[in-house]
């Protein structure tokens, strides 16, 4: 468990996904890193039935991380989350008249695992049903788990395979009350990872099918 | 008829008493008592009554009953005697008989014997009904006993095993899973009476009221046999079931079904122990697959090397003729591990009930109960299988049996090794206490009669699961594979060492200087086993030098360099013209090593050192 950086990389110009994934994996490698096998981090999302007025229905959303097999995340956006136990998805079906599975909605990044003595670099291709819609990667500190501490030799990290794409600190660690100096968590993962997928989620609603 | 006579009351007794009192108290009388009673014996009570009531004495002295008694005695003695005299002699008094009367004993005789037939009928009756009475008792007796034997020996079944009543019958579990096995099987057995057997019939010795009915697939006896052989050419001789026949030790005064039902349980066991094995052999991944085949498994823990662990189960109906082959190798069962793979499960069974585990919530599957917390708390696989049991049963069994093969093997290697070389010798202290995976063995190399001095070489060999980690004295830790060749090897270039280091120890000893010392030269021919060690010393006058270079296969070479004024043809020399260069040390010579007198190196280089030595 350390300070964990997930971004988005964009398609380089004229090539495929898949083609800038291998690129990244290159360089990867040429820094030294060892595959370690592969990781997937999914997400569902629910909709809260039962509002009587207008408002928009909210949105829960359930998400599961390799990294941590036996758990089970479930976050409202920019609300609280939990971690839970495996069983949580059968629970979720028990509550099927209170949350309703948005069966199209579901986005999951599948990709390989690399490390590099204390760095977890995680390349996953971002896919909703089936289809490629961009690049995750998430770096993560193992060796510290105060983000504060750490910022700046994980983006000096990063800028020596990302180049220009290196993101600046997650709004998931300046918006705790504590601010940069508080431990991580697995939810700040989560967040960050909903946030990437919302976002593509977001951006693929013009071109191409607009799968519901 | 009886008739019960009550004992005599106090006062009645005292009135017995009263009457025997003699009241006849003159001494004259006493003496002419005795004639006077012969003659009138019968007139003398009459006497006696009359004066009982006149007079009353008290008993003057204590042996007046006595002389009472002694009195009367003579009395009946003096009428016995006429009685008698008179029957004899026939004189004075005859005796005549009482006159029957003839009429009476006609009839009487039928009357006599109905009457006799009748009592004798009553009396045979009563003695009757009393024995009726008491068989009837005594076939009560034996009815109950033969059922407190049963019963008692279903207190003392239920003192050691589980028993349950189910409908009409008495069923009991043999198997482990109160103890914590997780085995499917049942284990119920089923207890039956044995009590309907002719108590007339002699009761045979190994009678016993209670027997057990066990579960068909456990009859019989078994065990696991673990076994290290060479590696079987021919994959098609796999599968061979190995039957034995140990006979089961039976303890004195044990019955019947306790030994049934424990032999039930160990073949229980054993069938548990096995499943686990063959289900582990076919999940777990390893880089050489095992061989699951009918009731062995076989595995690989070295090269050319076999691991077999078979269950040998024999129902004790028919002995199998294939059972002979066994008997050729019967060192080649691991007893040590049969037991320790019994102690495995039995500890598996206990983690299953440890408070770690239990108590858990009914959702919850079994294991350890921060596993529980990993899902809430988000563990990530590092700390997940930290938690986890992440050996299996065969996975250890083969790892205690890769280190029981490298244990002996360096043993045998070591006591090859010694009685192959005798100079320098080889000790070997083995440490009594060992891990399953780990043993140590202290090596010493000295010479004999030497050991206070030469005792540079020492080393610790750690033996592990598939290393053998040797740290020397001098700090130098050398890692040694599985190969035995490794060994042998280095202790070979040891001992070469030791015997250079001898000469400097030995020269510190004598007084000779050491010039020069190297553990490995690089000059000379090479060494195919390590490398060979060199000495130079000079005496303690300068005179001598010694020169000595021992490889471990070249052997040891001895040169003596002697002063230039010994040497017999000195080379003739512009430059060195002066007379004092002649008490330098000169030309080498070698010795002729196996000719030298002594026993061991050490002692020949010190009667050298001993004879370059001039005396004073």
């Amino acid at each position: 468990m350390g300070v964990t950086c997930v971004c988005q990389v964009p398609v380089a110009e004229g090539k495929s996904v898949q083609q800038t994934v291998d690129m990244l994996q290159k360089k990867l490698e040429q820094l030294g890193a060892i595959k370690q096998g592969n990781f997937w981090v999914d997400c569902e999302t629910y909709h809260a039935t039962g509002n009587a007025t207008g408002q928009p229905s909210k949105l829960l959303y359930v998400m599961h991380n390799s990294e941590t097999p036996l758990s089970c995340m479930a976050l409202f956006e920019g609300g609280p989350g939990l971690a839970a136990d495996a069983n949580f998805d059968v629970l979720m079906v028990k509550l099927k008249s209170h949350f309703q599975n948005a069966k199209g909605h579901k986005v999951e990044s599948r990709g390989t695992r690399y490390r590099y003595c204390d760095f977890l670099v995680k390349i996953g291709t971002v896919a909703m049903s089936s289809s490629a819609r961009g690049i995750s990667v998430e770096v993560e500190y193992c060796a510290c788990v105060i983000p504060g501490d750490c910022w700046n030799l994980m983006k000096e990290f990063m800028q020596s395979f990302l180049g220009s794409n290196t993101p600046e600190l997650p709004a998931a660690f300046t918006n705790k009350a504590e601010g940069l100096y508080s431990p991580v968590d697995c939810m700040d993962t989560m967040s960050q990872y909903l946030e990437l997928f919302s976002k593509v989620r977001k951006q693929q609603v013009l071109p191409g099918s607009g799968v519901r | 008829m009886e008739t019960y006579v009550p004992p005599l009351s106090m006062s009645q007794n005292l009135a017995k008493l009263a009457q025997r009192i003699d009241f006849d108290q003159s001494s004259d009388s006493d003496e002419e008592g005795p004639e006077r009673e012969s003659r009138e014996p019968w007139s003398k009570p009459e006497l006696e009554e009359d004066e009982g009531t006149v007079k009353f004495q008290p008993s003057l002295w204590p042996w007046d009953s006595v002389r009472n008694n002694l009195r009367s005695s003579l009395t009946e003695m003096c009428v016995l005697h006429d009685v008698l005299s008179v029957l004899k002699e026939k004189k004075y008094m005859a005796l005549d008989p009482v006159s029957q009367d003839p009429a009476m004993t006609k009839t009487p005789q039928v009357f006599q014997l109905i009457s006799k037939k009748k009592s004798l009928a009553t009396a045979a009756q009563l003695l009757l009904k009393g024995a009726e009475k008491l068989t009837k008792s005594l076939a009560e007796n034996q009815e109950q006993r033969r059922q407190r034997d049963f019963n008692s020996e279903l207190l003392r079944l239920r003192s050691q095993w589980k028993l349950r009543k189910v409908g009409d019958k008495i069923l009991g579990d043999l198997s482990y899973r109160s103890a914590g096995s997780l085995f499917p099987h049942h284990g119920t057995f089923e207890v039956i009476k044995n009590t309907d057997i002719d108590l007339d019939k002699k009761i045979p010795d190994d009678y016993c009221p209670l027997d057990v009915q066990i579960p068909s697939d456990l009859e019989g006896s078994a065990y696991i046999k673990v076994s290290i052989q060479k590696q079987s050419p021919d994959i098609g001789d796999l599968g061979t079931v190995n039957l034995f026949r140990r006979q089961p030790k039976a303890k004195p005064g044990s019955q019947m079904w306790h030994l049934k039902l424990e032999a039930a349980q160990n073949v229980l066991l054993c069938k548990e122990i096995f499943a686990q094995l063959s289900r582990e052999a076919v999940q777990i991944k390893s880089q050489i697959p095992h061989i699951v085949v009918k009731n062995q498994i076989i595995s690989q823990p070295f090269p050319g090397l076999q691991l077999s662990i078979s269950l040998c189960h024999s129902t004790g109906e028919k002995k199998n003729q294939r059972a002979s082959p066994d008997k050729s190798k019967p060192d080649d069962h691991l007893y040590v591990l049969e037991h320790n793979l019994h102690q495995l499960i039995r500890e598996f069974h206990k983690q299953t009930l440890s408070s770690v585990v239990m108590p858990h919530p009914a959702s919850a599957p079994f294991g350890h109960k921060r596993l529980r917390l990993a899902g809430p708390m988000a563990y990530d696989k590092a700390e997940i299988s930290s938690l986890q049991q992440s050996e299996g049963l065969l996975e250890k069994i083969i790892k205690q049996a890769k280190h029981i093969f490298l244990r002996s093997r360096t043993a045998r290697t070591i006591d090859s090794l010694a009685s192959r070389v005798e100079d320098p010798q080889i000790q070997a202290h083995w440490s009594n206490i060992n891990d399953v995976y780990e043993s140590s063995v202290k090596v010493l190399i000295t010479s004999q009669g030497y050991e206070q001095i030469c005792k540079s070489i020492q080393l610790q060999l750690n033996i592990g699961v598939e290393q053998i980690r040797v740290v020397h004295r001098d700090g130098r830790v050398i890692t040694l594979s599985h190969q035995e060749q490794e060994l042998q090897d280095f202790l070979l270039s040891q001992m070469s060492q030791h015997q250079v280091h001898a000469v400097q120890q030995l020269a510190k000893v004598m007084g000779w200087h050491v010039l020069s010392f190297s553990n490995h030269v690089g000059l000379g021919p090479i060494e195919s086993i390590g490398n060979a060690s060199a000495i130079t010393v000079a005496s303690s006058n300068g005179e001598y030098a010694i020169s000595v270079r021992n490889g471990p296969e070249s052997g040891c070479k001895v040169l003596v360099q002697f002063p230039r004024s010994q040497a017999k043809e000195l080379p003739r020399s512009d430059v060195v013209q002066d007379g004092k260069w002649i008490h330098l040390r000169g030309p080498y010579k070698e010795v002729h090593w196996g000719r030298m007198e002594g026993r061991n190196f050490v002692y020949k280089m010190e009667l050298l050192m001993a004879a370059l030595t001039p005396c004073p």
